[in-house]
């Protein structure tokens, strides 16, 4: 079957299927500060051609698992289920669900033709007794997680209304190899692989707003340079190489330019530099450190690290560098800003009792929360594109790994076990686009 | 009387011809053979010694190195000494400013030598903040040499962060060596 011909099926099922209607019924509302999970079954999919029965328990791990991790639903057990629901398209029987905690079920089926993986599920409200909504995807069987990745992102859209994040990943540095390299992970921790293989000190990778680049600074020339690495060519170009630091790149949110720390008079500057490099423009001016900027998710503001005032402290600047104002006032030591993407919270790192705790504070100072309590050192915190969690890394169990939490706190879980020292996470933008 | 007046000038002429060649002599041509001055004048001799021992010690003193991942030999001397800092900071202790002096002393000597200074922190804090500090640690310490005559052509800098212990323990012992300007040199 040719490729256009299944676009077309494609197109035709998802018209089919979807039945998102106008003011459709949000089932969580995500913003509730009293979230209560939504109990859930999800169904055993059908291996459509019964070849490949393997795939349908792999892929039922991933999507419960995805779905678990969300902390938006409660996943019924199969032993709790009425019947062995397997059909692929009608309706379950709604009467034999009555006694059950579900509120909604998963049904689904598969079929995988060697290169080629097709899925397609169904949502159904098993209170209301309706159809939700479903759609197929049809994608090469290499990207079989990721497929089962965007199954959950819908789940999780037709449930709260806002797409999941499951296809994400992060970036982040490893001395799996002895020296610092880039290394991506899945969401789920699925999936590692190196970026950069140069032997030299790889530092701060910065997923840029599109996904296809990550930007990130390395030692090879004897010079702290910006590098560009394009994911999908795999590969690497210099941008930036002013003798000194270029350095904690901060890609602008329509992702034209990079906020940077660049040396002028002996000590470190917030600059701000096109994508390719040029144009570098000065925002701070000061005898003091400047280090480690974060755009604010509407462009217009820069948050940053400066010793300004005899110890490093989180400040906020307008994109042209003008109206600095202090933001943390408690501790000696607090640096690593990271601006969430819904605006609201800024997470950083400070100092407390001789060790690194994450803490988020609002753009205007005005209140603060801390997120971990543990003997370790935690740094680096890095939002998810729906603001939903922060990774960031810990040295708790001893050696430094990259952890992931909710936005509260709650529920910190490893993400990544590599060989090496783990350092410096970047989550990447929402790839299902 | 015109004759021996001419001899007396032609005599402190070529002296002070001597005397510029061999204060020349020391300061930027260390190599120079002492054969030239020698019995001319005493003092020039013995610094046309000194230097040609000088750089003897200084050849001696030298060890040809490479960081792995990071283009370029350069070679380190062990009379080059590093300096250390306390924790956060990046202004210069006493101890530190005798080993500056003796720092600039050689490469007043040595005037071809070209440095790189390299900022180097402890690991505590981040590993971006630890970068802005080790560029202001190479700062100070170039800015200090340069207060003492060295020239700033002579000396870059650069900051290696928290990426670069000589210790790699992760005690106050460890932390103290690690807090340091280290100083390579890049071509003599």
């Amino acid at each position: 079957m040719g490729l256009r011909v299944i676009f077309v099926l494609i197109c035709f099922l998802c018209t089919f299927i979807s039945a998102e209607m106008s003011g459709a019924r949000v089932y969580i509302d995500i913003e509730s500060p009293e979230l209560q999970p939504l109990p859930i079954a999800v169904a055993q999919f059908r291996d459509v051609e019964g070849s490949q029965p393997n795939l349908g328990h792999e892929l039922l791990k991933i999507l419960t698992n995805d779905l678990t991790i969300s902390g938006f639903f409660e996943i019924i057990p199969r032993s709790e289920f009425p019947q062995d629901t397997n059909a692929l398209a009608a309706p379950p029987d709604y009467g034999s669900w009555l006694g059950s905690r579900a509120e909604a079920l998963v049904t689904g089926g598969y079929s995988s033709s060697g290169a080629e993986f097709a899925i397609e599920f169904r949502l159904f409200d098993l209170v209301d007794k309706a159809f939700v909504g479903g759609k197929r995807y049809t994608g090469s069987t290499k990207n079989f997680r990721d497929i089962i990745h965007r199954v959950a992102n819908e789940i999780t859209y037709l449930i709260t209304r806002e797409k999941g994040i499951f296809d994400t990943k992060i970036a982040f540095v490893s001395t799996t190899s002895g020296n610092k390299e880039i290394y991506i992970v899945d969401f789920d921790g699925h999936n590692l692989r190196q970026i950069t293989n140069n032997g030299s000190i790889n530092l701060s990778p910065a997923w840029s707003p599109d996904g296809g680049i990550i930007a990130f600074t390395t030692y090879i020339k004897r010079n702290p340079d910006l590098y560009l690495f394009d994911l999908a060519r795999s590969v690497q170009v210099r941008v930036s190489t002013h003798p000194g630091l270029n350095a904690a790149p901060a890609w602008s949110p329509d992702g034209n330019e990079m906020a940077l720390m660049m040396r002028r008079e002996g000590n470190s500057e917030i600059f701000i530099i096109n994508r390719d490099g040029t144009r570098p423009k000065r925002l701070t001016k000061s005898w003091s450190s400047e280090a480690s900027p974060t755009w604010s998710p509407d462009g217009r503001k820069i948050a940053f690290v400066s010793d300004r005032a005899g110890s490093p402290q989180i400040y906020t600047m307008d994109r042209g560098g003008r109206n600095i104002k202090r933001l943390t006032f408690s501790g000696s030591y607090n640096a690593s800003p990271s601006w969430s993407p819904k605006g609201d919270r800024i997470a950083y790192c400070g100092r407390s009792n001789g060790r690194f705790q994450i803490f988020t504070i609002s753009p205007d100072g005005m209140w603060t929360r801390r997120l971990t309590e543990n003997s370790g050192n935690n740094e680096s915190p890095t939002w998810s594109p729906d603001g939903r969690f922060i990774a960031f890394s810990s040295t708790r169990e001893g050696r430094s790994h990259i952890y992931v939490m909710n936005a509260n706190g709650a529920n910190q879980r490893r993400l990544t076990a590599t060989r090496g020292e783990e350092s410096s996470p970047t989550w990447s933008p929402r790839m299902d686009r | 009387m015109v004759k021996r007046f001419c001899i007396v000038v032609g005599v402190i002429l070529s002296l002070m011809v001597m005397v510029s060649c061999a204060k020349k002599a020391v300061k930027e041509e260390p190599l120079v053979t002492g054969k030239a001055e020698e019995g001319a004048l005493g003092k020039p001799g013995e610094e046309a010694e000194r230097a040609r021992i000088d750089e003897k010690s200084l050849e001696a003193s030298l060890e040809k190195k490479e960081y792995p991942g990071i283009e370029g030999v350069f070679l380190e001397s062990s009379l080059l000494n590093d300096i250390h800092f306390a924790f956060d900071r990046y202004d210069l202790t006493p101890k530190a400013r005798e080993i500056l002096s003796q720092n600039a002393d050689l490469l007043l000597q040595h005037s071809r030598v070209k440095i790189q200074i390299e900022g180097h922190c402890d690991e505590r804090g981040t590993i971006e903040y630890n970068l802005a500090l080790g560029e202001r640690r190479a700062n100070t310490t170039k800015e200090y040499l340069i207060s003492l005559g060295v020239s700033p052509d002579r000396v870059s800098t650069i900051s290696y962060g928290e990426e670069m212990p000589v210790d790699p323990r992760h005690n106050e012992e460890a932390w103290a060596k690690n807090r340091r300007s280290h100083f390579i040199i890049l071509s003599r």
